[in-house]
């Protein structure tokens, strides 16, 4: 396949989410002018964390008079499934150079891992598909950021149709199409229901690292009763 | 002053654990570096866990997500929409078909009061 395809591919198979990223971009923008961010501070959080969720965390945090150094953790601690998904995506990057690699890590994220891992588990080697997809989401989230934070108001109601449903879809679309043994099947349970529990519990920070790096080793033990 | 401290130490942090794992060649000083055959317990225990560690992470992105949608606790209409994209998906192979199934079940399920 050839890169242009691979790029085509990208969009093709992540608009979906694109238009999710859109949507929830400028969300964030109206929302932290409400919460008493100016524009170039609303960018600036987008442009330099660039992770969603934690993003809207820091909104309330900043809101309630946490100080800037407990906000940084807690934004550290919400982004920190991100190791997880470097290092389970880093043996599809070995023939990248270190400086692309670094540019690669800086695109990142939930929708971005999903997508290009959805990818390489199909078979595919060349790292163009997930590269695009990066960029592209990138410049969505940070140019409907902007939107939202210049001219604001009227984009709520959204979950009434599902919208916001969508990335779980996607997410559970692409667990169930790359599944490749009996027991990716048993770690992707575990994890959803580790993950659900813990966060029901109240450690909404740490479900998502904690069920992620747990989970796998069921499949070790799996693995082992099957040889 | 105190909006730039969290933006940047966040970012900064956010960044290094983006960074870190894809320079730090783990994998290859462990020797499970793709096509390798790994030669002892340790490095095949790692390389099983390294592959199934996408599927869990992903799985535990939709399990946070699903159960407690809104920081609520869900009332069962996401749960039953996940299930519905994961059968289809398994089903048709595709992803946008799963998508689609997913948000018109779930906007049917929330109609309902669910």
């Amino acid at each position: 396949m050839t890169r242009g395809a691979a790029a085509r591919a990208a969009i093709v198979e992540g608009w979906p989410v694109l238009l999710v990223v859109l949507i929830a971009g400028a969300a964030f923008g109206i929302i932290a002018r409400q919460s008493g961010l100016s524009v170039v501070e609303t960018s600036a959080s987008s442009l330099i964390v660039f992770a969603g969720a934690s993003q809207f965390a820091s909104l309330e945090l900043l809101r309630t008079g946490v100080s800037g150094p407990a906000v940084a953790l807690a934004i550290l601690l919400i982004n920190a499934r991100h190791v997880l998904m470097a290092t389970a995506i880093r043996p599809h990057l070995a023939g990248v150079p270190v400086l692309r690699r670094l540019g690669l890590a800086y695109v990142l994220t939930d929708e971005a891992f999903a997508l290009g891992i959805g990818w390489f588990r199909r078979g595919h080697r060349d790292v163009t598909y997930y590269a695009v997809f990066g960029v592209v989401l990138w410049a969505c989230w940070n140019a409907a950021t902007l939107a939202g934070a210049l001219f604001g108001g009227g984009l709520e109601g959204t979950e009434r149709f599902g919208i916001d449903f969508t990335i779980p879809a996607i997410f559970t679309a692409i667990v169930a199409t790359t599944a490749r043994h009996r027991s990716d099947l048993a770690v992707a349970f575990v994890a959803a229901a580790v993950a659900a529990i813990v966060r029901i519990a109240g450690a909404s920070t740490l479900a998502v690292v904690l069920a992620g790096a747990l989970a796998p080793v069921v499949a070790l033990r799996m693995r082992r009763d099957e040889r | 002053m105190t909006v730039w401290t969290a933006i940047v130490l966040g970012g900064v942090a956010t960044y290094l654990m983006r960074a870190l794992p894809l320079v730090v060649t783990l994998s290859r000083y462990c020797g499970v570096a793709e096509g390798n055959t790994p030669s002892s317990r340790a490095q095949r225990m790692l390389r099983e866990y390294l592959d199934a560690l996408p599927i869990a992470v992903l799985a535990a992105l939709v399990g946070a997500g699903v159960a407690v949608p809104d920081g609520q606790l869900t009332g069962g209409a996401e749960v039953v929409a996940a299930g519905v994209a994961f059968a289809l998906a398994s089903w048709r192979r595709n992803l946008l078909v799963a998508v689609v199934g997913g948000v018109v079940v779930v906007a049917a399920l929330r109609a309902l009061g669910l």
